[in-house]
């Protein structure tokens, strides 16, 4: 459908994460004549970034909540349900409470689901005595709990899933803020992290970060040492490798993951769990009209993060109003920025700027990259705070 | 840290182009400002400059 006819585009969002708001609120200010519905069945959103600092003890839970009044302040119509089903060839999503909500082009945004098949004796029963507080919550506040209540001396293993998944930098920060509150309250304690991986993001940064902060306190098993929790039994909080079981006093099991349900219901998710989709339109390869954006999409060299997430968001949303226009999607180019705190006062960022080439999203060549491996103390301090900075405008320019 | 939006269209080049370089002193602006041609540069700046 093109512009000047009588009838507005209609675009359903579904999902109302950082990528889901983010491309609602763009389409309205792209094009106003655009009709946006944004389906999410929660009135709350909790934010994921800094939950590793609420988790350590460091941050409010309230400070990660957000809503949507901003969203419909803006022109967006907001519909309080979850997606049931999709009809891409009818062009109409079908909510969980009946409604059913047509569309020109629908943006699909449906973030993470834990696969919870992937690792024996991990289920969603396990998840209450191993959480892995991977998506923001009452895991979240669990774990958190489970940290209070352990003893002095008692053993914190951390499973770090292989790639991709939400926030690759993550369970390293995570290890580090927990070593932080496990110096100052448990110091008997030590973390150990289990990794399914044999590198991670920042790496160098983090280790010698742990070195300096944390002598002794962090142990990282990286897979060709061993690191691969091939089992879990939940009764003991017992994380088993191919060579070892570790019983801990706190497991924190971060599972392989895959593209929010919605996404193989709609059939844009491929046999890997996640969605291919075209670089420049973020339009899935597999059913058309559904643009894929966020955490779900498989976006080349982009990180599953919240800010990569917004960034394209934005591209999608540009994207979209122009074929809904009639006119050719322009190539764009988009940024990730992403801070680790090690401590409160230590931080670190990876920066990356990204186009489509050869039918993929590829860093532009000379751009990004890490922090200084050598920078003195005064450099993690600001970043430290620049982290908070983050935080504030990425959640006011999606909820504020 | 200043607000980008509203200021002169030349200020904004001027800056992205030095953290480019690496004559302003940046923690990540130097890193996001390589990923960007002159051209790119131009346009971001007359946007921000028209924002209020």
């Amino acid at each position: 459908m093109a512009f000047g006819q009588a009838a507005a585009p209609r675009v359903a969002v579904v999902g109302g994460g950082f990528a889901g708001v983010s491309c609602a609120r763009a389409l309205r200010k792209v094009d106003p004549r655009i009709v946006v519905t944004l389906v999410e069945p929660s009135a709350v959103f909790l934010a994921c970034p800094l939950t590793n600092s609420v988790i350590a003890g460091l941050r409010d839970m309230d400070r990660q909540r957000f809503t949507y009044e901003a969203v419909q302040a803006d022109g967006v119509a907001f519909a309080p349900s979850a997606a049931a089903s999709i009809d891409p060839r009818g062009r109409t999503v079908t909510l969980a409470d009946g409604t059913r909500v047509p569309y020109d082009r629908m943006v699909l945004a449906p973030g993470i689901d834990i696969r919870w098949d992937a690792l024996p004796g991990y289920d969603e029963a396990a998840a209450e005595r191993m959480p892995h507080a991977w998506r923001a919550g009452e895991q979240t506040l669990l774990l958190r709990r489970q940290l209070q209540a352990m003893e002095d001396g008692g053993l914190v293993v951390i499973s770090a899933p292989a790639n991709p998944y939400r926030c690759p930098p993550g369970p390293y920060e995570r290890a580090s803020l927990i070593a932080h509150y496990l110096k100052a309250h448990k110091p008997r304690s030590k973390v150990i992290v289990l990794d399914a991986k044999d590198a991670f993001p920042k790496q160098r940064l983090f280790l010698s970060a742990w070195k300096e902060l944390y002598p002794g306190l962090i142990e990282w098993v990286p897979l060709s040492s061993g690191g691969q929790v091939i089992s879990v039994e939940p009764a003991g909080r017992t994380l088993v490798t191919d060579f070892e079981r570790y019983p801990a006093a706190v497991a924190n099991v971060i599972p392989p993951q895959k593209a929010g349900r919605i996404a193989e219901v709609a059939g844009v998710a491929d046999r890997s769990g996640w969605c291919p989709i075209d670089p420049v339109t973020f339009e899935s390869k597999l059913q058309p009209n559904i643009h894929v954006i966020g955490d779900a999409a498989i976006a080349g060299a982009m990180p599953k993060s919240a800010f990569a997430a917004n960034a394209q968001a934005k591209s999608c949303a540009a994207a979209v109003a122009a074929l809904l226009a009639g006119r050719q999607p322009g190539p764009s180019k988009l940024i990730n920025t992403c801070y680790s705190l090690v401590a409160p006062d230590y931080g670190f960022s990876v920066a990356g700027v990204y186009h489509a080439e050869g039918g993929q999203l590829v860093e532009v060549s000379g751009s990004g990259g890490v922090s200084p491996a050598d920078a003195p103390r005064s450099l993690r301090v600001l970043e430290a705070t620049y982290a908070e900075a983050w935080f504030r405008t990425i959640t006011a320019e999606a909820f504020g | 840290m200043s607000r980008l939006a509203g200021l002169d269209r030349q200020a904004i080049a001027s800056a992205l182009l030095a953290f480019r370089s690496g004559q302003r002193p940046a923690t990540v602006m130097d890193r996001i400002a390589k990923g960007f041609t002159d051209e790119e540069i131009q346009a971001i700046a007359a946007w921000y400059a028209a924002q209020k």
